[in-house]
């Protein structure tokens, strides 16, 4: 039956496909037709529209068609701009792994191909300009089995906005004729692209002041410094809740600034833009604060004409879009960015630090932080208030900034795409190729070669060894703090770890509050012998973490105390090594030597080895020596090696007098042992071989005067 | 072809009448054995530097024990030599028209290969932990698993079609009853894929696996004796086997095989077995144990791999991966005992105690039912 229907299908595909092939050829003389598709967010949408009207102004003859995916940005979009719309299936990229969700990918693209293969033949147009996003994926195949088959003639263009493309633009640009790209950097992803730059619509342009302030539907006092907080056009809630959080930090500048703030249209269960920034001024601000907040700050959903918005500001604080980055270039603006991390191939990280590296932007990493329980992201409030009081009051930096971000555009974006498309070779190809961004490397790579320094280094680690630049370091870090707040434990423990070797010290509090969290796990898991929600390895790895950090308060004590009784053993031990680790600070101190003589009697073995060592940093008296001193006939060799170990550094802190009568109680421990140490002459030899090599080579040891060296000095 | 020869010659002439020792297995089992105890003898030195030559060395593996030394650079692939010799006296003295003997060493083909193959492209891959992945490997032991269990429960069983199906266990003399071919096959075909990891993940330790799996040959080399004897089983009460007794003479060989490649492997090892010895053990075993209607007996004979693989399973799948904790200190068994401060030595002489304990209750059940 289904064999039946696919035959069927192909057939009835094949005869339309000769008779279209014929329709085609007489179509030649015809106006041109082009299909635009692209989609998903508005992001994909609107360079597609604008590369359209670069084409009408070009030729008003053509006739467009846009394919894009139903109930998606471009239909709002698009609908409003007046072009023809058709819907195909797709859906986003899910990754390789297979499961039910690929499966669903493959259906929904062959499905979309299918529909493609209908539409292109029915329209039959010359050229195809795809802008990203999963809707472009069954167009451009369709295009391609068609012009294989030798039944199309079109010419495909692919535009990427971003510095990193997504993997379905990585992929499918191979298929394109021409590869258009934003960034310079994104050269070294694609063998035929240009770089032309962002395709803007008309309607974003430069006002003067004066006429941008009469259009506007608010009024704004004489003389202030206008400050524009946006987060694309669904709103972000970082930025959101950070500007609220920044307000009574920028309330004694309440006379020199006004603050215009895009909350966004985002109104779904999950976050509701507007509603959550009304509750958060009411929490966060005073009641007199409230009163007179109408004199600086003045919030809207979304601004139609935003041109005019850009064109008052004297800053912009948003999130590093390729859209939005081009379209303040285009005004020529200042921007501070607040990047979304933990994005596929981090790419508005990279956008962010292009245009930073331009010198017309600055940079704040979001963070993650606990609120109500769980992690969530966040921008401290405090943070943004003094970062946009610093650029504000330096003038001249400001007005740099903005000379910087006039530049950053590539201008005359359109031009250029629509001269590539007609084939035409006005504009230079070579805008010189720029070295691609230094690849930022994986999370799980990133704790490989942090390890293996840490293991190289030792007490002298620093990250700073292994990722030389600071910038990156510092989005390492927000990106590993970013995974504390993931559902699956594995996730959160390689935060754990990284935060660790990072060095991130000021998620110390962060790793406290999840040491002490003692929410349980589902009932199966704890049959086979799990705890809480914060795994036994997450748990550890924290205490491992606390040691790497190196930095002791009250706090710390408190939890690795804590640590101590934990029901997992290997917390236990690494908390009485942790103990050990701060010996000079919690010497002596009554609880905490209480709870490792405790320890001494753990059913774990591995703790009381832990514990015994503890003992040795932080005992101070005859009690503490004796309860080592007990361990003398103890089952296992490490717990009396590990016993023997504590009484050497007691002895060596000053602490115990090397009396008789301790050297008399040492003399009676069982010295046999279980296990030993062999060593191969011959492999020891070998290593002495490469060493003495090495060392030559370094030049730490002389080597040996040649032999016409010597004959000469017996002559 | 001794056999055959003999065979050959015994009807023409009184003179050759000696030969009709071959006739019995008690005598064919001794020199196969011989047999693969001097070919290793003679081979072994060869091999080792053949394979040194080509480093095929041992490549080092993230185990999480602190060795006192790491054992990289040594030899590996030894499990050559063992089913090369044990081939060769097969060939010798086998009788290759039985079908338990074809069965056996089918078994212990099919995994030797899927070891080697693993073998080689650790070496080229450089590393210890890569090699065929562990989907692939197990794709291709459940085959030969689905294959001999559609053997198993055929028309051309070895056992006899009557027998096939049943289950029998150890301390009972009857068979329990009749699972029917398809529950039999599923069986089969898990218990040979278990089997073969389990011994792959004991050998972790010089000369660990190879002597536990000579006490259970050596027991299930008893068991197809007496099988396949008709005055023994029928005074022991098992079912007549006919030519079962051809295993006792592949278990010598066996037998002589692992203990001449113990010569070279015992603590320091000159040379070890690598995934090539330990997947046909196991797979040698396994279709061993089946064939002789002892597949419940295992998990008390081979006890010693059925805890190792546990024990690393329970580990990785249930500690490390899905509930994020340790279970036991470190995984498989002899990890753990080293973690515990026992020297390698001392672990291993253990655990062929513990084998050997093992392998003589096992044997107890040929009369205790």
């Amino acid at each position: 039956m289904l064999l039946l229907t696919v035959v069927l299908v192909l057939l009835l595909i094949a005869s339309a496909a000769f008779a279209a092939a014929r329709r085609w050829k007489r179509r030649v003389g015809a106006p041109r037709r082009v299909v635009l598709t692209g989609g998903g967010t508005g992001g994909h949408v609107n360079p597609a529209l604008a590369i359209a009207e670069g084409i009408k102004a070009r030729d008003p003859q053509t006739r467009f068609l846009y394919i894009g995916v139903k109930n998606k940005a471009e239909t709002v979009i698009v609908n409003k701009a007046g072009y023809p719309l058709r819907y195909v299936f797709s859906e986003g990229y899910p990754g390789i792994r297979p499961s039910f969700r690929t499966l669903c990918f493959l259906w929904k693209l062959s499905l979309g191909i299918v529909q493609s293969i209908v539409i292109l033949i029915g329209f039959a147009p010359r050229w195809i300009v795809a802008t990203g996003g999963y809707v472009s994926a069954p167009v451009i195949m369709a295009a391609v089995l068609l012009k294989k088959l030798g039944i199309a003639d079109v010419k495909i263009f692919l535009h990427e906005q971003n510095s990193i493309p997504g993997q379905l633009n990585a992929f499918m640009g191979k298929w394109a004729d021409k590869v258009l790209l934003t960034f310079p950097q994104t050269l070294s992803f694609f063998p035929n692209a240009a770089v032309v730059g962002y395709p803007i619509r008309h309607s974003i342009v430069p006002i003067a002041v004066e006429e941008a302030e009469k259009r506007l539907s608010f009024t704004i006092p004489e003389g202030r410094e206008i400050l524009f907080v946006f987060g694309g056009s669904q709103g972000a809630r970082t930025i959101n809740r950070a500007i609220v959080d920044a307000l009574p930090y920028l309330f004694a500048n309440s006379h020199r600034l006004f603050i215009i703030h895009g909350s966004g249209l985002a109104s779904s269960s999950s976050y509701n833009a507007a509603r959550d920034t009304e509750e958060r001024i009411q929490k966060v601000l005073s009641d007199e604060q409230k009163r007179s907040l109408g004199d600086f700050y003045y919030r809207q959903d979304y601004f139609h004409n935003i041109a005019e918005i850009y064109s008052i500001s004297s800053l912009i604080v948003c999130r590093s879009g390729a859209g939005s980055l081009n379209e303040i270039s285009r005004i020529g603006k200042p921007v501070l960015l607040v990047p979304k991390v933990n994005l596929p191939g981090d790419h508005q990280v990279m956008n962010a630090r292009a245009m930073r590296n331009a010198g017309a932007a600055e940079i704040l990493f979001e963070d993650t932080v606990m609120e109500s329980g769980g992690l969530i992201e966040c921008l401290d409030g405090q943070v943004l208030a003094e970062k946009i009081l610093s650029l504000i009051e330096d003038r001249p930096r400001l007005r740099e900034m903005a000379e910087k971000s006039r530049d950053f555009l590539r201008r005359e974006a359109i031009e250029r795409i629509v001269s590539e498309i007609f084939g035409e070779k006005r504009f230079a190809d070579g805008n010189g190729r720029v070295a691609p961004f230094r690849d930022l490397v994986g999370n799980a790579r990133l704790l490989q070669l942090l390890s293996a320094a840490r293991a190289r280094f030792g007490s002298a680690f620093d990250p700073a060894l292994v990722v030389e630049d600071p910038d990156d370091l510092a989005y390492y870090r927000h990106r590993a703090a970013g995974l504390l707040s993931r559902k699956n434990w594995q996730d959160r423990n390689l935060g754990v770890k990284l935060i660790g070797l990072t060095q991130y010290r000021e998620k110390i509090p962060t790793l406290l509050q999840m040491l002490s969290d003692r929410t349980p796990v589902g009932v199966v898991k704890r049959i086979f012998g799990g705890d809480f929600e914060q795994v036994g390895f997450i748990r550890r790895n924290i205490v491992e973490a606390l040691m790497g950090l190196d930095r002791f308060d009250p706090e710390v004590e408190k939890h690795i105390l804590l640590a101590m009784e934990d029901p997992y053993f290997e917390v236990r031990a690494r908390a009485c090594r942790a103990v050990a680790h701060f010996g000079d600070l919690l010497a002596g101190k009554t609880l905490c030597v209480d709870r490792l003589l405790g320890h001494l009697r753990d059913l774990c073995f591995e703790v009381v080895i832990e514990a015994a060592q503890a003992l040795g940093e932080v005992g101070t008296d005859w009690k503490a020596a004796m309860a080592l001193l007990s361990m003398r006939e103890s089952h296992y060799w490490q717990v009396r090696n590990a016993a023997l170990l504590g009484i050497k550094r007691m002895l060596e802190r000053g602490v115990l007098d090397p009396s008789g009568e301790l050297f008399a109680q040492i003399s009676s421990f069982i010295l046999t042992s279980t296990d030993f140490r062999p060593h191969f002459q011959i492999k020891e030899t070998y290593t002495a071989i490469l060493k003495c090599a090495e060392d030559i080579r370094a030049g730490a040891c002389k080597p040996p005067a040649s032999l016409n060296q010597v004959a000469r000095k017996i002559k | 072809m001794i056999y055959e020869l003999c065979k050959f010659l015994v009807p023409y002439s009184e003179s050759f009448s000696f030969f009709r020792l071959v006739n019995y297995i008690t005598f064919r089992a001794i020199m196969s054995a011989l047999t693969a105890v001097i070919f290793i003898f003679i081979f072994s030195r060869r091999f080792i530097l053949f394979v040194h030559e080509r480093c095929f060395l041992e490549q080092i593996r993230e185990t999480g024990v602190k060795t006192a030394f790491d054992k990289r650079g040594t030899p590996t692939m030894g499990g050559v030599l063992i089913i090369g010799a044990v081939l060769l006296s097969m060939a010798l003295w086998g009788d290759w028209r039985n079908p338990f003997l074809l069965c056996s060493v089918a078994g212990m083909l099919w995994f030797g290969l899927l070891g080697l193959f693993d073998d080689l492209s650790k070496v080229r891959l450089k590393s210890g932990d890569k090699g065929l992945s562990e989907r692939a490997k197990l794709l291709l032991q459940g085959l030969f698993g689905l294959i001999f269990a559609l053997v198993c429960v055929g028309p051309y069983a070895p056992l006899g079609s009557a027998l096939a199906t049943k289950v029998c266990v150890p301390f009972y003399k009857f068979p329990l009853g009749d699972i029917g071919p398809l529950l039999y096959g599923v069986f089969i075909f898990l218990f040979v894929v278990f089997v073969s990891n389990a011994v792959n993940i004991t050998d972790g330790l010089d000369g660990l696996a190879i002597t536990p799996s000579i006490f259970v040959v050596v027991v299930l080399g008893v068991f197809a004796y007496v099988e396949g004897n008709r005055i023994y089983s029928a005074y022991l009460h098992y079912p007549n086997l006919r030519g079962a007794g051809e295993l006792m003479i592949f278990g010598a060989a066996f037998v002589g095989a692992g203990l001449g490649f113990l010569w070279y492997n015992a603590y320091p090892a000159q040379i070890f077995m690598g995934d090539t010895g330990s997947l046909a053990i196991g797979g040698t075993m396994a279709v061993m144990s089946v064939l002789l209607k002892q597949e419940f007996l295992f998990p008390l004979l081979g006890g010693l791999f059925i805890a190792e693989a546990l024990s690393s399973q329970i580990q990785d799948k249930i500690g490390v991966k899905w509930i994020g904790r340790r279970i036991f200190f470190r995984a498989p068994l002899h990890h753990n005992l080293q973690h515990k401060g026992i020297a390698e030595t001392k672990v291993v002489i253990r655990l062929w105690i513990v084998a050997g304990l093992l392998a003589l209750i096992s044997l107890a059940t040929l009369k205790l039912r």
